[in-house]
């Protein structure tokens, strides 16, 4: 017994040892996103698309207005190559958090990106922070982040905030074209996600002064075996505008059983979740035509800047799926992240996190001029659009200066 | 409040209840057998989905035909774990059990997403999948219906199975008490592997029938494994017409009561509803 | 009793082992892994009392972890009320919520028990994510604070953690230890060996089990403290979890139920092949880490179902023959 046990605490010790680190020559940014458990595949896309944006950073892209892409490397840095090297956070705030220490102790990344929802972002950037290290958060959109006063966190996506703002000038936009759309239903997850969504439109309804209302308050459990209950709590309160803040999984049901249970209204609006994967429309096809979402890139985009399509194709090609908004924000991220290194031109901590406070990247692969960051370090040179799947695909149907296709209104002819 | 509503909650409640039965079948009997709990059985649910899913995709079967190749599937697949870990640790502590299918459990669901990934399928077009039926203002979804058809069928077959035929009784006397079973000369060990392979079968049909209307990835069995576990506690181990009234009862309030309480609490009814029945009768609904 | 001077022994080697390693390793990671090791050890030790030797296997201690952390971790974000007091109300409330379950669920045998623990950690749950003042799902971060034991946050250096969780970790073995000596000890085996003798007997069942969850009830409390406090972020997903309840079980499992170094050996086998399979061959998004891990839980029970444990007193009895 004695024996064993001492062989036991020995082994632990070789553990730790072996866990001792060997430089890279290249800069080596570390990435924390869900590669096991039930996120996975929101994981293994944020995955594929910072390997390609990567490729497009090393190798020579000719790609209009997206700068780094044509030169090799990080020009203010000779030409330094960029790593990528992933962190599974399995989607726990738990391990996300010993993952950021074992990046912090590793010490060869020079950046951390990640994550992926807004419940592991939190811990993980205040681990970044007190160790005053810069942290950029790519696609985690509750507005809370960026309201904690955090010095090392920096975040590309549009939050919350933006999208409900998006929505409801969307929404007075149709209602001066007299559509109906004052009674709103709104469905969210019971998690910090949707939760964080559905604060920021009782804001935007409350501002209205009285000229919307909400008919349906539809919170439900994460992972639910059914949505019957919910769907029917929304059809007996006959909504116009059904606004959504689900994940994939349950975003299927969703769609699903309003189509059994014969549940009609004008439109069915989505921030970003379930709606925006590429699998949303081209599974469930005809039962999801119409349904609409904020949306930061859809393949709909190209028609508008057609240099994009060199990415798509990319991506494509590593993944089968077109890309996404999501995908596109990760993408845009690796490249704030080569901006600042190239402005600094240098690696360590400070200069590194000085130039990300003075980002000013203008960059063609998001709506908005691109990138720069307030006090709080959220981006503002972001915008949303609002898309519409129509026969299978994404088009983006408003605002006008970035419509590609006529909407669809009613959802459902 | 709008009647047409109030009857499509009961009859949607119903719809999945049914299934909730034959998932929570299929554990009862492995739990109520070997005193065994199950932690994979989640994730047979999940391997039924991806065969049917499969077979969908990459043959053109449609689900509604290949149920019985997935059944036989699931069956081998109970029989095989019973064998390799079930067997090495009967007769010990239960929760060395527990661990070893909780193990079994991470496996499983980690082998699926290496080699098919962690993509969400969903069928959308195939015999039964989009289809409804509706009357009086009321919507019947043809998958759904089709299953809870099934689901009934199959656990009534189970059901006389165990009641009338020589195996049932041998599997009853099992249950009961093994040592004495074994004297009077049944094979116990014969038992328990026909038992797996039978549980593993129902939560096979479950999840052919499911695939129809639900999404399927690598981690969708959680959902429907931990319902499965308190429906089988409220309607008494081992007994396989309370589990089947029971997941209709948690399908009923899950339904109803999420509609009047708010669709946010209405596992948490479930769990509260198990919580007064259990205090009433420890031992069930319909235990012994 | 020359077991007496064994444990004594083993548990000297263990404790200095625990002081020291971090101190020649300045490996974060590592002393992130030995505070987890500890933080589980403990939790584990603490159900092993009701799980273990009192027989009553609990799958919803997930309720008394959520109720400390919280405890610890609400008065502190709202008030600034240093943690140790929260930790202490945390337990206490533990103790009150043991007694308030305990009184109807002991009447329940064997899995309707665990089940039944299982729905009221649920539904406690379910409380928490609608409760606005600890901000339901979003949960609680820590707020910046100064370092230090008042305050219980040290940002700069691990080492403190550890040490106070290798403190808990002392009072719970040793509490552990001295009681299967005690009367108590002998009554939680009868109770779970032969209930209705022990009943016979005149052991009082109910009274019994009640002191086992009251005491695993207040040590689980205490290490949901801890451990709220060192992530700084608790939301009820993550510490009301099933996962939570369902680990501590395993460890113990793995380690052998109602052995007194179960739950120990348990964690230190599950931690580290955790953690460092992830490590080692994570980030791959195919769960290759997991795969093995998962096999090699199999493979262990299969190989010993007595736990590690059983493995242990195996090895030794071969060697005693050779």
């Amino acid at each position: 017994m004695k024996k064993s046990i001492i062989l036991a605490l020995f082994l632990i010790l070789l553990l730790g040892i072996s866990s001792a680190v060997s430089a890279a020559e290249e800069v080596e940014v570390a990435l924390l996103y869900p590669l096991s458990g039930p996120l996975t595949e929101a994981g293994k896309r944020m995955k594929s698309v910072y390997e390609v944006a990567a490729e497009v950073i090393n190798g020579s892209y000719d790609i209009q207005g997206v700068p780094y892409a044509k030169s090799e490397g990080i020009p203010g840095l000779n030409g330094a190559k960029i790593t990528v090297k992933f962190y599974d956070t399995q989607g726990s705030p738990e391990v996300g958090k010993a993952e950021t220490e074992r990046i912090l102790q590793e010490g060869t990344a020079k950046l951390i990106i990640g994550a992926y929802q807004s419940a592991v972002s939190k811990p993980t950037s205040f681990v970044a922070e007190r160790h005053k290290f810069p942290f950029l958060c790519a696609v985690s959109s509750s507005a809370a982040l960026t309201e904690r006063g955090l010095k090392y966190f920096f975040r590309v996506a549009p939050t919350d905030f933006h999208d409900s703002r998006m929505f409801f000038n969307f929404l007075d936009d149709m209602r001066k074209q007299g559509k109906k759309v004052e009674n709103v239903a709104i469905v969210y997850e019971k998690t910090e996600f949707g939760v964080h969504a559905m604060k920021e439109v009782k804001k935007r309804v409350d501002e209205s002064k009285g000229i919307y209302q909400v008919v349906a308050d539809v919170p439900y459990a994460f992972k639910s075996t059914d949505v019957n209950a919910e769907v029917l709590k929304i059809k007996a309160a006959k909504p116009d505008v059904i606004i959504h803040a689900t994940l994939f999984s349950e975003m299927t049901l969703f769609a699903k059983t309003y189509e059994n249970l014969g549940v009609k209204s004008n439109a069915n609006l989505s921030f970003c979740g379930g709606y925006q994967n590429p699998k949303f429309a081209s599974q469930l096809k005809d039962t999801v035509e119409g349904y609409m979402g904020s949306c930061t890139f859809a393949e709909d985009f190209i028609r508008k800047k057609a240099q994009l399509k060199t990415i798509n194709e990319m991506y494509k090609a590593k993944t089968g799926m077109n890309l996404d908004g999501i995908a596109m924000e990760g993408f845009t991220t690796l490249f704030v992240a080569v901006d600042a290194f190239s402005r600094a031109k240098a690696t360590d901590p400070e200069s590194v996190t000085q130039a990300l406070r003075t980002t000013e990247l203008v960059i063609a692969t998001l709506p908005g001029k691109g990138v720069k960051f307030d006090e709080n370090g959220q981006n503002i040179w972001i915008d949303s659009t609002m898309s519409q799947i129509q026969k299978g695909e994404y088009k983006v149907v408003w605002p006008s200066d970035w419509a590609t296709t006529a909407m669809v209104w009613p959802m459902r002819p | 409040m709008d009647v047409t509503i109030f009857l499509q909650l009961v009859i949607s409640g119903l719809l999945i209840g049914f299934v909730f039965s034959l998932i929570a079948v299929g554990l009862t009997l492995i739990w109520g057998v070997m005193d065994i709990l199950n932690f994979a059985h989640g994730d047979f649910l999940m391997l039924a989905m991806f065969s049917a899913f499969l077979m969908f995709a990459n043959l053109g079967v449609d689900p509604v035909f290949s149920l019985p190749v997935i059944v036989g599937l699931l069956f081998f697949v109970g029989l095989l774990t019973f064998r390799l870990v079930i067997k090495p640790v009967l007769g010990y502590h239960a929760l060395i059990a527990l661990l070893a299918t909780f193990g079994l459990s991470i496996f499983i669901r980690n082998v699926v997403l290496f080699f098919l990934g962690p993509d969400f399928r969903v069928i959308n077009q195939s015999v039964l999948a989009g289809k409804r039926i509706s009357f009086l203002g009321l919507h019947l979804s043809l998958p759904q219906l089709v299953s809870a058809i099934g689901c009934v069928l199959i656990t009534y077959v189970v059901y006389l199975f165990i009641s009338k035929s020589k195996f049932g009784r041998a599997l009853r006397a099992t249950a009961l008490d093994k040592d004495t079973a074994l004297l009077m000369g049944i094979n116990t060990n014969r038992v328990f592997a026909l038992t797996f392979g039978l549980g593993a079968a129902c939560v096979g049909a479950a999840g052919g029938f499911l695939v129809n209307f639900y999404y399927v990835f690598p981690e969708v069995g959680l959902n429907f494994a931990i319902l499965s576990f308190v429906i089988v506690a409220l309607g008494g181990f081992g007994n396989i017409g309370g589990a089947f009234l029971a997941g209709i009862l948690v399908g009923l309030v899950e339904n109803i009561g999420g509609f009047f309480v708010g669709p946010e609490f209405k596992y948490t009814l479930v769990f509260i509803l198990y919580l007064i029945v259990i205090s009433l009768r420890p031992k069930g609904l319909f235990g012994w | 009793m020359q077991n007496d001077k064994n444990f004594y022994i083993i548990f000297s080697i263990i404790l200095i082992f625990m002081a020291v390693a971090p101190l020649v390793i300045q490996n974060t990671h590592f002393q992130h892994l030995l505070i987890m090791l500890l933080l589980f050890a403990t939790l584990s030790q603490a159900w092993n009392l009701i799980g273990g030797y009192a027989g009553q296997v609990s799958f919803g201690h997930a309720v008394f972890f959520g109720i400390g952390s919280y405890a610890a971790m609400a008065p502190l974000t709202h008030w600034g009320l240093t943690p140790w007091v929260g930790m202490l109300i945390g337990g206490v409330v533990a103790i009150i919520v043991a007694l308030i379950i305990g009184v109807p669920v002991f009447r329940l045998k064997g899995h309707y028990f665990a089940i039944s623990t299982f729905a009221v950690a649920e539904v406690v749950r379910e409380l928490f994510t609608n409760w606005e003042w600890v901000d339901g799902p979003i949960g609680l971060d820590a707020p910046v604070l100064e370092q230090g034991f008042y305050n219980l946050m040290f940002y700069k250096n691990k080492l403190p953690y550890l040490y106070i969780v290798l403190v808990f970790f002392f009072i719970m073995m040793l509490l552990t230890f001295r009681m299967e000596r005690t009367r108590m000890g002998y009554y939680f085996r009868a109770i779970k060996q032969r209930p209705e003798a022990a009943q016979a007997m005149g052991v009082h069942i109910s009274k019994y089990k009640q002191y086992a969850l009251m005491m695993s009830a207040f040590f689980t409390a205490i290490c949901g403290a801890l451990y709220g406090l060192y992530i700084l972020h608790i939301e009820p997903a993550t510490v009301l979890s099933l996962d939570i309840s369902i680990k501590i079980v395993l460890i113990t499992a793995l380690g052998g139920t109602g052995a007194l170094w179960g739950p120990l050996l348990g964690s230190i086998i599950l931690i580290p092949l955790q953690e460092y399979s992830r490590i080692w061959l994570g980030g791959t998004g195919k769960g290759i880490d997991l795969i093995l891990l998962g096999a090699l839980i199999v493979l262990i029970c299969i190989y010993e179902p007595r736990g590690i444990v059983g493995l242990l007193k195996r090895f030794n009895f071969q060697k005693g023959k050779n």
